[in-house]
C-alpha cells in the first residue's frame, strides 16, 4: 500500500515474555538471551516463553481482571502504555477523545484460551458445565471490545486472524482507516496468550522444537510465546499538535500473496513485497520473522542470499517465541533501536507475506 | 473514488444451495429452520437450526466446501485474468475452524491421541486461502473475526481497496457451519429460542443458529462494463463503530449502531431520505431488536418512517460470521427485483420496533438504496450502503 508519508507511530506499549515495557524489551534484545522455560501447568506442558512477570496492578481493575482472558489482559496493559507513550488520554477528551480512534487487532489465539476453558467442562458435564461468564471471551475480537470499554474508543474495529501476519494485516487496515478519514488515530494491537490446548496441538502436529532451543535455519521448529504489542498510529500533524514526537514514520507497507502455499511461491511473494518497498533504499536494520520453523525460515534465508549487502537480520522469535498472530513483536523490535531505515519482513505459513519500512526510528523516554 | 459494483453473487443456505433458489424461497415465505441434526446435543433445550444439507468432504471442511460452492456460483463461469496481484480475497469468519478443535479436544478428554494436524492447520484463514487458490489470487488477503459483523466488514474492506483503485477484482464474504461452542454458548446466555425465532416480535425470546456461505464478486464499474458483466448493485460505502458500552449487550439506545449507519451514509454521499430498505441485524434477542430500531431512527431521522426493514434471521437463523454477507446478498437481490423479503413469524410486533418490519409476506416497492447492518459481541457495528443498479 502506498502510504502518504505522514503516518507515524506515536506510541508503543509492550508486554513480552522478557517483561512489561519498552526498556525490558530493549534489554532483552540487546542481551540476546532467550526467554524460554518450562511452562506452568496452567499454560500447558512443555517449554515456552510466558509473560511470568506480567503485572496489571494499577492498570486493570481487579474486578475486570478476573473476567479477562490472557490475550485481553496483555492487550489492555500494552494499550495503556502506548497511550501514555503517545501523551494521549482518550478519556480526557483531548483531540476528540476516543470517538475517532479505531482499534485493529491481530491475533491467532484470541478467544481460544477461553474457548478451551468453556468447552472442557461442557464436553465433560454437558450444559451445566457451560459458563455464561466465559462464553463472551471465546470470540477472537474479545480484546477489541475490552479495549473499547477500557479507553472509551468508538471508531471502527477489526480483528484479523491471518496466521503469522495477522498484526501486520491489522496495521495495514489501520493505515487505511486513517488515510480514508474513517478515524483520526488507530490503536494497533498484536496479542496472543498461551493455553494448554495450544501446546498440545502444536506438539501433536510436531511443530515445536524438541531441543527447547529454537534456532533459525535449524528446521527443528519453534517454541510458543505470548504477549501483546500496542502501536498508536496517527498523522504527524496530529502528533505534533499535541507537542509530542513520534517514534517512527511508517514509510511503506506491502503485502503480496502466493496463490499456493509452497515455499517457492511464498518466497517469491515475500521477495516481491520487499522489492516494492525497495524504493526506500538499503535498510540500515532488518527485522525478520524466522522462528526455527523451516517453512518460515526458508523465505528469509533466500532473501538474505539475494541481498548480501544488507545487514544481518535480527530475529526476535527465537528470543520471545512465536505468538501465532505475531508480526507485532517484529514491529516492536524494529522500534527498539534508532535507525534511519528499518526493514521488517513478516513471512507467513500461508496467505500474505509482508514487508514494511520504518523511517527515522528514534527512542524516547517512556 | 472508483465506483464499485457487485458482479457476482453466490449463496449456499439452508433454503437452497444456490442464489435464485434461496431468494425465491424467501419471497415465498419459507424458512430454512428445522430440527438440529448436525450436532448431537440432546441436553440443549433448543433443537432448531438452519442447516445446509451438505457435509464435509475427506479433504474439505464444511466451511471450505460451502465457500467454494458459493464462489463458483458468484463466478458463473467467469475466469478472472489480468494481474493476479490485483485480485484480493476478504473473508469474515465467526467459528470457522472450531469444529476441528472441538473434535480434537473431545478425543484428548477421552484419553485418545487425536489428530493434532487438523486443528493445527485448519484455521479460519484456511477458507480464505482455498478461495485465493481457486482464483489464482496474489493480491491482499485477510480473514476478519469480528464475531457476527465479520463478513460485512470484509465486504467493506473489499470496497475500500477497489474504490481506491488498488484492485481490479475482489471476492468477499464468509462461510459458517454449526459448532458446539456457539450452540452451548448462546444457550447458556439464554439467548437461544427453543421455538423458531421471531425478530421484532413482542414475544421474541432469542435466536436460532444457522449455517450458510455467501460470496460476492466486486469490481470497478468501468472494468465490469468493459467485460459486459451482469451488474447486480453498486456498493457506495460502509460505516463501522464500537459501542464502548458492554462486552456483549448492545447500547440500549443504539448509539454506536446509529453512528455506523450515519457513517455509511456520509461515506456514500447519500441522504437518509434516499434509503428505502434496511436489512437489519435483527437477531430476535430481546436486547438487539429494540436497540436496532432506535438506531435506525436515530440515523435516518424522519426518513425512518418510510423505510422497509427486514431480518434474514427469520429465514436462516443467525449465521454468525456470515450473517452480514447474507444480509448484503439478499438486499442486492431485493434491489434487483424491487421486492423486500419478509420477516417471518412477525405477527405481534413489539411497540418499540415501530418501523415497517415487513411482517410475514414479501412486499413489492420502489427500492433505490439500502443499508445492511451487522452487529457483534464487543459492540462492533458495521453498516454497508448499497444502491440499485440502473445503469451508469
Amino acid at each position: 500500500m502506498t502510504l502518504p508519508g505522514d503516518l507515524v507511530i506515536s506510541g508503543l506499549g509492550l508486554v513480552l515474555p522478557c517483561g512489561d515495557g519498552v526498556e525490558a524489551a530493549r534489554a532483552s534484545l540487546a542481551s540476546g538471551a532467550p526467554c524460554f522455560a518450562d511452562l506452568p501447568e496452567t499454560l500447558g506442558q512443555g517449554r515456552g516463553a510466558a509473560c511470568t512477570s506480567f503485572n496489571p496492578t494499577g492498570i486493570i481493575p481487579p474486578m475486570q481482571l478476573r473476567r479477562l482472558d490472557r490475550a485481553s489482559r496483555f492487550a489492555w496493559v500494552a494499550a495503556h502504555q502506548a497511550f501514555q507513550d503517545a501523551g494521549l488520554d482518550p478519556k480526557a477528551g483531548t483531540q476528540g477523545g476516543g470517538d475517532r480512534i479505531a482499534v485493529a487487532v491481530g491475533t491467532m489465539t484470541g478467544g481460544s484460551e477461553a474457548g478451551e476453558a468453556f468447552m472442557r467442562p461442557y464436553l465433560q458435564r454437558g450444559p451445566e458445565g457451560a459458563s455464561p461468564l466465559l462464553f463472551p471471551s471465546t470470540v477472537a475480537n474479545a480484546a477489541s471490545g475490552h479495549l473499547a470499554l477500557a479507553f472509551g474508543l468508538k471508531g471502527p474495529s477489526a480483528t484479523f486472524v491471518d496466521r503469522e501476519g495477522a498484526t501486520v494485516t491489522a496495521l495495514e487496515q489501520a493505515a487505511r482507516w486513517l488515510r480514508t478519514g474513517f478515524a483520526d488515530a488507530a490503536l494497533v494491537i498484536g496479542t496472543d496468550g498461551l493455553f494448554p490446548l495450544l501446546l498440545d496441538i502444536c506438539r501433536g502436529a510436531r511443530l515445536l522444537d524438541r531441543h527447547g532451543d529454537p534456532e533459525v535455519g535449524s528446521g527443528r521448529g519453534f517454541l510458543p510465546g505470548e504477549g501483546a504489542q500496542a502501536f498508536l498510529l496517527e498523522t504527524r500533524a496530529r502528533v505534533e499538535a499535541r507537542g509530542t514526537q513520534p517514534r517512527a514514520t511508517l514509510r511503506a507497507l506491502v503485502g503480496r500473496s502466493a496463490a499456493g502455499s509452497d515455499v517457492e511461491a511464498r518466497a517469491k511473494a515475500l521477495a516481491q513485497a520487499v522489492d516494492q518497498t525497495s524504493g526506500e533504499g538499503r535498510p540500515v536494520r532488518w527485522i525478520g520473522g524466522s522462528s526455527g520453523l523451516e517453512r518460515l525460515d526458508a523465505l528469509e534465508t533466500r532473501l538474505a542470499a539475494n541481498h548480501p549487502d544488507w545487514p544481518a537480520p535480527c530475529f526476535p522469535k527465537p528470543l520471545w517465541g512465536e505468538f501465532g498472530g505475531s508480526g507485532g513483536q517484529l514491529l516492536a523490535a524494529a522500534l527498539l533501536e534508532p535507525s534511519d531505515l528499518t526493514l521488517v519482513t513478516a513471512p507467513a505459513s500461508s496467505g500474505t507475506q509482508f514487508a514494511l519500512c520504518l523511517d527515522g526510528v528514534r527512542l524516547k523516554q517512556s | 473514488m472508483t465506483r464499485v459494483v457487485v458482479t457476482g453473487l453466490g449463496i449456499v443456505s439452508s433454503l437452497a444451495l444456490d442464489r435464485e433458489g434461496t431468494w425465491s424461497a424467501m419471497l415465498e415465505g419459507r424458512d430454512g429452520l428445522g430440527p438440529l441434526t448436525r450436532l448431537h446435543l440432546p441436553s440443549e433445550p433448543a433443537q432448531i437450526a438452519g442447516q445446509v444439507p451438505l457435509g464435509p468432504l475427506r479433504h474439505q471442511t464444511l466451511c471450505e466446501r460451502m465457500a467454494l460452492l458459493a464462489l463458483e456460483e458468484a463466478l458463473d463461469g467467469f475466469q478472472p485474468g489480468g494481474d493476479p496481484a490485483r485480485i484480493g480475497v476478504f473473508q469474515g469468519a465467526g467459528t470457522s475452524g472450531l469444529p476441528t478443535v472441538e473434535a480434537y479436544l473431545e478425543e484428548r478428554l477421552a484419553g485418545r491421541r487425536g489428530r493434532a494436524a487438523q486443528p493445527a492447520y485448519q484455521s479460519p484463514c484456511t477458507v480464505t486461502d482455498a478461495l485465493a487458490r481457486r482464483l489464482g489470487a496474489e493480491g491482499p488477503r485477510s480473514t476478519i473475526m469480528n464475531a457476527c459483523s465479520s463478513s460485512l466488514l470484509a465486504l467493506g474492506q473489499a470496497w475500500e481497496r477497489l474504490a481506491t483503485g488498488e484492485l481490479d477484482l475482489a471476492v468477499a464474504g464468509g462461510a459458517e457451519g454449526l459448532c458446539r461452542t456457539t450452540y452451548a454458548g448462546f444457550s447458556c446466555l439464554k439467548a437461544v429460542d427453543a421455538r423458531k425465532c421471531r425478530p421484532f416480535s413482542r414475544d421474541r425470546a432469542g435466536l436460532n443458529l444457522g449455517e450458510a456461505a455467501v460470496q460476492l464478486l466486486l469490481e470497478p464499474l468501468d472494468r465490469a462494463m468493459a467485460r459486459g458483466a451482469t451488474i447486480y448493485a453498486e456498493v457506495l460505502g460502509y460505516g463501522a463503530s464500537m459501542d464502548a458500552h458492554h462486552p456483549t449487550a448492545p447500547h440500549p439506545e443504539g448509539e454506536g449502531a446509529a453512528r455506523a449507519l450515519a457513517m455509511a451514509l456520509r461515506v456514500g454521499g447519500m441522504e437518509a431520505s434516499s434509503v428505502d430498505l434496511v436489512s437489519a441485524h435483527g437477531t430476535a434477542t430481546p436486547a438487539n431488536d429494540g436497540a436496532e430500531c432506535l438506531a435506525i431512527r436515530r440515523a435516518l431521522g424522519s426518513a425512518a418512517d418510510a423505510v422497509s426493514v427486514t431480518s434474514t434471521k427469520s429465514q436462516f437463523g443467525h449465521t454468525l460470521g456470515v450473517a452480514g454477507a447474507m444480509g448484503a446478498a439478499t438486499t442486492i437481490l431485493a434491489l434487483r427485483d424491487q421486492v423486500v423479503s419478509p420477516t417471518l413469524r412477525l405477527e405481534d410486533p413489539d411497540p418499540i420496533c415501530d418501523l415497517d418490519c415487513t411482517p410475514l409476506v414479501a412486499k413489492e416497492r420502489r427500492l433505490r438504496a439500502a443499508l445492511v447492518n451487522a452487529f457483534a459481541f464487543g459492540g462492533n457495528n458495521v453498516s454497508l450502503l448499497l444502491a440499485r443498479w440502473g445503469g451508469a
